[in-house]
């Protein structure tokens, strides 16, 4: 403490206030002495010292800065304990650099286009409504669904799209001045809203300033014009502003409707209702449950105030599909997320209501770990960047420990490749060529892998969303056939086809292949898989030309294969007395015959061009995937709780002191005496874990009095019974106990320790008594 | 005749709760009773089973002390007991019958309130429970045939008495004394859990999980702490406090360096977490104001024209205008704009516009320590002030720490998403400076001495010797009022322990009965006096009626009395 405060000088004024402007250490505030007099005075005079100070140092700080230069990101620190080349380290930002961003741009495009309908429909909503009803005020009630955060996206683009989209006027008849100039967005929130006058205030301020090229001075010019002022709530204001600018329309929108108070809307309805002759305001109302239940909430009287009409948003888990297709899975990706920490992060997205931000933020996290913490993450450098000179003993001796050396290793052992396995583990140029190799192993594992994806994704047969689908295939590998170990049995599907749908799905894989996906990055690879569009064209014709025969002969039923459940008829026979039961397949012609034999073709060909193994057979993958899951949760998902309580309760796990650990080590069990060197709080947090939901102040003094006291001779204040043994052992840890004063300062502090982190609070129950709060 | 003989017996009943009916019964019910725990602790085989049959037939009497004469005669025809304690009842008043129902709810009214009523039915319940375990323990030791199947069902029943056992803490203890104390100590079920939670171990079971410890923790009649004080205790004041402060040596203050200086590793992942566009949160045990100062001498160090404002939000002076003041100061002044005022009109709108004027590039970071400050806690504005703060990235970057193990619950998902936060556990173990937390106040006002507040009872009297006669005797009304309301209060018991307060409405009417003044202008101006002096505080409460309130102890309140009375 006295050293802490030592340390601290520089900042005693400061502390006090509630802001300054942090100057990085003026080297004369280090003597205390000095600065003394200055920092009292400051105290003295708080407010106005403060505001008159900063801005001194602001100028000073101002004229620094003009010659500083501008430091454009924080480069990372070198791995390897700092033996890792400022080259290598400055290349893993570069690469982040260049990989996020490519991300980000397809992520935010994916989010802007699955609101599209909606804006569309909204927007649309609005220009009808526009003539149709002059005695209601005009609203769209949108269901966004529980996640607020989501909602902000929404509106954002509803004000551009509003504002903007008008420009183009297609628009119904109507005074055409009306709709000359774009509306007025006003954007509100609950928060915003605490009553009538302030929301009023916000509509009018935001109403005014906002929009394209709105000025500050229009908004003077409002205040003060023809000489006269009005009071910033008075709508008449917004509405001489609206004159100005040849609009009538403002369109005020609720982004969170329900947590508005209701008699605060309803007055506000009302309130805009009655001014519609003069300002045609439009509502728009973000609902997070149902109309009804808004509705509800309303008097009848508004609700009839208001002509609406409801929209839907996307559900969230589509737009994650679309998020995990672009973002997650594309080629565009430079970085792989491992399967299991895909698979947390979408069960945090359906278990926890978090948007599709707390996704696309975990996403970045991941990202940044992997680029920051990961040496070999170098090796992601693409376009003959990699070199050999950039490799350093240190990343193949990581190389050496991955997962996946080891596998590699052992798995050419077990094939009897000696000179590989040798060569792995001991030639270091030998690991290094493989190392350069492995960026085309990566692309072209990848392009497997998704060309799978977007075929099975393509034919519809799967009963997965894309993401099921992909996390599967990344931990389980891809396998359609119908052997046992498959992962994705897609055999039988196939096979329940009829000649249509046959046809059907042949169609579409052709398609797909020649098409790409633009999604997952892919473009058409019909030139790569010459021989799958061969067959599968082969196959169309064949099956088209049975279709067309089997019509031809006019049979009235149409192809079927051996598979499809028509053809399987049962026959019963009894022959002695026994029931025989056998298939019978006599009923297919040959046409049928030939069906079944395409069917079974088809089945094989995308057998073996519909596999990948899983991720984590790769050799080398660790570099490009991330998958661990800790990482995420720690910094998104803390448990705060646990860790304030294990920092009270076993303090020794951060301290890693000598005398803490007889507190922590659990043969001390529960009933283990506490160590009287243990910090404050932490002894009383171990006291107070045992007290009552009541605790006695007194009784805790002197527990704890005999914790730490000096044995014999507090015994007047302790009356611990029980565990003055253990002042045995403090004794000779600090030669002798604290006296009791000290120990009420000792005590003093960790009671407030407690009480600041709401572990406690007064009670009036008893005297001197306090009452626990938490249960940890 | 039929009503004197009511009057006569009804003044028996009450007594006859504990032990007094039990000489004048002639089936001596309940000293038979008095023999089964014992005899059924000692778990020999036959006379227990007795034991529990014996109590399940005519164990109620004793058990359910306040209706011996109600309950069988009413609900149960219970065999051979039941029986007897009817005829227990006629011969004393055999005409009677009309009068009965009179007769049970005589007693019934001076019982209820003692509230013996329900734990008796409880213990019944766990009784049971309990003696069907035994018995199905005594079965099978007789029996001796412990099949595969039979062993957990016998694992079943011996946790089901042996877990009563353990709720009486010490079970086997007590059997001592019991058989010790040769005389059959009344009932020896209600005495007997009365001395148990006295005796109780104030050390839970240590297993359960937070909420069930909290349940255990919060049953009623659990609460039973000592009554001492620390009246005999000199408590310390800021000088002393900070004298011995001064002096003393952290055993730990190594070890908290070194944590730091693991902490002080992470730098550069924060600030390139911070350049991403997250926020940072540090959270954990200790004081996190020093860390985050360094941290902000790494930014400073790492780019020297950067701004970082600091928001101390211990500070208990903590309002907006400062914040946003000093934010805008340390921001580039809008080109062309007149600074005509330049700190003292900066709203958060007009700040969020300027900052959005500036070029996307990092113009600012701010530090929030103790973003989870009472204060903070309190005003959810200045929560979405800095979140809305914390949105204008990358202009504005932002990070904070927290003190509670509550903080997540400050935000919900919309500020969430505003903030980005990325949280990290940087447990310091350094004490908090005098600056962040006021150990003397915060432990005084803990235990409900104000030394914040000037004077505590002196100051009262002595605030009050300057004012006119009437405002004492107003005050004398309201701490009488305020001391009948605390005792109400403590004897309803269960109440919590809000501030106790009266009606502003009552004491006004009780103020002009007494003619201490004559109209509410009058009232008022005496209790705003009050308010200056804060030796009252007025609330609402949800029904929006006026409260007021006396901010003392109890004790405090009556020594102001007797000082105001003589």
């Amino acid at each position: 403490m006295a050293q802490s405060e030592l340390v601290d000088a520089p900042f005693e004024e400061d502390d006090h206030r509630v802001a300054f402007i942090f100057q990085a250490n003026p080297p004369s505030s280090h003597e205390k002495g000095a600065d003394g007099a200055t920092a009292r005075s400051a105290k003295r005079r708080k407010l106005a010292g403060s505001s008159s100070s900063t801005l001194k140092k602001h100028q000073q700080h101002g004229s620094e800065a003009a010659n500083a230069s501008v430091g454009v990101g924080v480069g990372f620190p070198p791995l390897f304990g700092g033996a890792e080349s400022p080259e290598a380290a400055s290349l893993r930002r570069e690469l982040f650099d260049e990989a996020w961003p490519v991300l980000e741009k397809r992520v935010q495009q994916v989010l802007r286009d699955a609101n599209r309908n909606t804006l569309d429909e909204v927007a649309g909503f609005l220009k009808s409504a526009a003539g149709i009803d002059a005695d209601k005020l005009t609203s769209a009630f949108i269901i966004t669904g529980p996640n607020i955060a989501a909602q902000d996206l929404l509106f954002e683009q509803l004000a551009d799209r509003l504002c903007a989209g008008d420009a183009d006027a297609d628009l119904p008849g109507g005074d055409g001045a009306d709709h000359a100039a774009p509306p007025r967005f006003v954007r509100l929130r609950a928060s915003d809203a605490p009553n009538l006058k302030a929301v009023l205030r916000k509509i009018i301020r935001d109403a005014s300033a906002a929009g394209p090229g709105g000025d500050e001075e229009d908004a003077g010019a409002v205040v003060v014009q023809g000489g006269r002022k009005y009071l910033d709530y008075d709508l008449e204001a917004l509405h001489v502003f609206l004159r100005q600018h040849q609009t009538r329309r403002v369109v005020v929108a609720f982004q969170d409707g329900e947590a508005f108070d209701s008699v605060l809307l309803t007055d506000l309805i009302s309130l805009l209702h009655s001014w519609r002759d003069r300002i045609r305001f439009e509502l728009l109302f973000g609902i997070a449950t149902s109309v009804e239940l808004f509705q509800a909430r309303l008097a009848k009287s508004t609700a009839r105030q208001l002509y609406g009409a409801q929209f839907d948003v996307v559900q969230a888990g589509s737009v994650l599909d679309g998020v995990v297709k672009t973002a997650v899975a594309s080629t565009h990706a430079a970085l792989r997320i491992g399967p299991s920490l895909l698979r947390t992060l979408v069960d945090r997205q359906r278990h926890h209501v978090a948007g599709v931000h707390a996704f696309v933020a975990s996403l970045k996290y991941a990202y940044m770990c992997h680029f920051y913490a990961d040496p070999l993450s170098l090796l992601l450098l693409g376009g003959g960047r990699l070199t050999r000179a950039l490799l350093q003993p240190e990343h193949l001796e990581a190389a050496r420990t991955l997962g996946s050396f080891q596998a590699e290793v052992e798995a050419a052992v077990e094939a009897r490749q000696l000179r590989h396995a040798r060569s792995l583990i001991e030639d270091d140029e030998y690991l290094a060529n493989q190392i350069l190799d492995h960026g085309a192993r990566r692309r072209e594992y990848l392009l497997r892998l998704l060309r799978s994806l977007h075929l099975i994704a393509a034919s519809g047969l799967a009963p997965l969303s894309f993401t099921e689908l992909y996390m599967l295939a990344l931990s389980d590998g891809l396998d359609v056939s119908q052997a046992e170990p498959a992962t994705l049995p897609l055999q039988d599907a196939i096979r329940r086809l009829g000649p249509d749908d046959f046809l059907a799905l042949a169609s579409r894989l052709l398609g797909a292949i020649s098409a790409g996906s633009p999604e997952l990055g892919l473009a058409g690879f019909a030139a790569d898989a010459d021989d799958l569009v061969a067959s599968l064209t082969d196959l169309r014709d064949e099956v088209d030309g049975l279709a067309a025969r089997a019509r031809a002969r006019g049979q009235g039923a149409a192809l079927k294969s051996r598979y499809s459940a028509q053809s399987r008829v049962l026959r019963t026979t009894v022959v002695a007395h026994k029931v025989q039961l056998s298939r019978d397949d006599a009923t297919l012609t040959d046409e049928d015959r030939a069906f079944t034999a395409a069917v079974d073709r088809l089945c094989d060909v995308l057998a073996r061009h519909l596999r990948c193994e899983p991720l984590a057979d790769l050799f080398l993958h660790e570099p490009w995937t991330f998958d661990a899951r800790a990482p995420c949760r720690d910094v998104f998902a803390p448990r705060p709780g646990t860790t304030f309580g294990r920092a009270l309760a076993r303090p020794h796990d951060y301290l890693a002191c000598a005398c803490c650990a007889a507190a922590a080590a659990p043969a001390a069990g529960p009933a283990g005496r506490l160590d009287p060197a243990l910090p404050t709080a932490a002894a009383l947090y171990h006291l107070y874990l045992e007290a009552g939901a009541l605790i006695n102040v007194a009784d805790l003094w002197s527990a704890y009095y005999a914790l730490v006291g000096g044995g014999g001779d507090g015994g007047g204040e302790g009356d611990g019974e029980g565990e003055e043994e253990s002042d045995a052992d403090d004794g000779a840890e600090s030669g002798a106990g604290l006296d009791e004063r000290t120990a009420l300062v000792q005590f003093y502090r960790g009671l407030a320790e407690l009480r600041m982190m709401g572990f406690v609070r007064p009670s009036r129950r008893k005297a001197d008594h306090i009452a626990k709060v938490k249960w940890l | 005749m039929a009503r004197s003989k009511a009057v006569q017996t009804a003044p028996i009943q009450p007594g006859s709760r504990k032990r007094a009916l039990s000489p004048a019964d002639p089936y001596e019910v309940p000293a038979d009773d008095a023999e089964t725990p014992r005899r059924r602790r000692r778990t020999e085989p036959s006379t227990t089973i007795a034991a529990a049959n014996g109590q399940h037939g005519h164990g109620n009497p004793s058990d359910s002390p306040p209706s011996p004469q109600r309950t069988p005669a009413k609900r149960r025809g219970r065999p051979p007991k039941a029986a007897g304690a009817g005829a227990a009842a006629t011969p004393h008043k055999p005409a009677a019958t009309p009068k009965s129902a009179r007769e049970r709810s005589l007693p019934a009214t001076p019982l209820k309130p003692n509230g013996i009523d329900t734990p008796s039915r409880r213990t019944i319940a766990d009784r049971s429970a309990r003696r069907k375990s035994a018995r199905a323990l005594i079965d099978r030791v007789i029996g001796g045939t412990v099949s595969d199947d039979d062993l957990e069902d016998d694992a079943i029943a011996r946790e089901i008495y042996e877990s009563s056992e353990d709720d009486d803490a010490d079970g086997e203890d007590r059997e001592d004394q019991d058989e010790e104390n040769p005389e059959p100590t009344t009932p020896s079920k209600t005495p007997g859990r009365k001395r148990r939670t006295a005796r109780r171990s104030p050390t839970p079971p240590r297993d359960l999980p937070p909420h069930e410890q909290y349940f255990y923790q919060n049953k009623p009649g659990l609460a039973k702490t000592s009554g001492n004080t620390l009246a005999s205790l000199n408590l310390l004041t800021h000088e002393e406090y900070f004298s011995i402060l001064r002096q003393l040596k952290d055993p730990h203050a190594a070890d908290v360096q070194f944590l730091e200086s693991l902490h002080a590793e992470s730098f550069p992942q924060w600030a390139f977490e911070l350049s991403q566009g997250f926020s940072a949160c540090l959270y954990g045990y200790g004081s996190k104001r020093r860390l985050l100062h360094s941290f902000a001498r790494y930014l400073a160090a790492q780019d020297p024209s950067h701004k970082i404002v600091i928001i101390n939000g211990y500070v208990r002076t903590l309002n907006v205008r400062d914040m946003l003041s000093t934010i805008s100061a340390a921001l580039p002044p809008a080109d062309g704009a007149a600074d005509s005022h330049p700190s003292a009109t900066t709203t958060l709108a007009s700040l969020l516009s300027h900052l959005a004027t500036l070029p996307p590039a990092p113009q600012l970071t701010l530090l929030v320590s103790s973003i989870d400050s009472p204060l903070l806690r309190a005003k959810p504005a200045l929560q979405s002030l800095l979140a809305a703060l914390a949105a204008q990235r990358p202009r504005v970057r932002l990070a904070c720490t927290a003190d509670t193990p509550g903080f997540p619950r400050l935000w919900d998902a919309g500020l969430r998403a505003q903030f980005a936060f990325v949280f990290h556990d940087c447990t310091t173990f350094s004490p908090f400076a005098a600056c962040e937390l006021d150990a003397v106040d915060e432990v005084h006002e803990l235990l409900g001495r104000r030394a914040r507040r000037a004077g505590g009872k002196e100051g009262v009297v002595f605030v009050l010797r300057s004012l006119p006669e009437n405002a004492r005797a107003l005050f004398r009304l309201l701490v009488g009022e305020v001391l009948v309301a605390m005792e109400e209060q403590g004897g309803a018991g269960t109440h919590d322990d809000d501030e106790v307060a009266v009606e502003y409405r009552m004491v006004y009417n009780k103020a002009v009965e007494e003619f201490i003044c004559s109209s509410e202008m009058a009232f008022r101006t005496l209790l705003k006096e009050f308010h200056d002096h804060q030796i009252i505080t007025s609330s609402k409460d949800s029904l929006g009626t006026e409260l007021l309130s006396l901010p003392f102890r109890k004790d405090e309140l009556e020594s102001i009395l007797e000082e105001l009375v003589s």
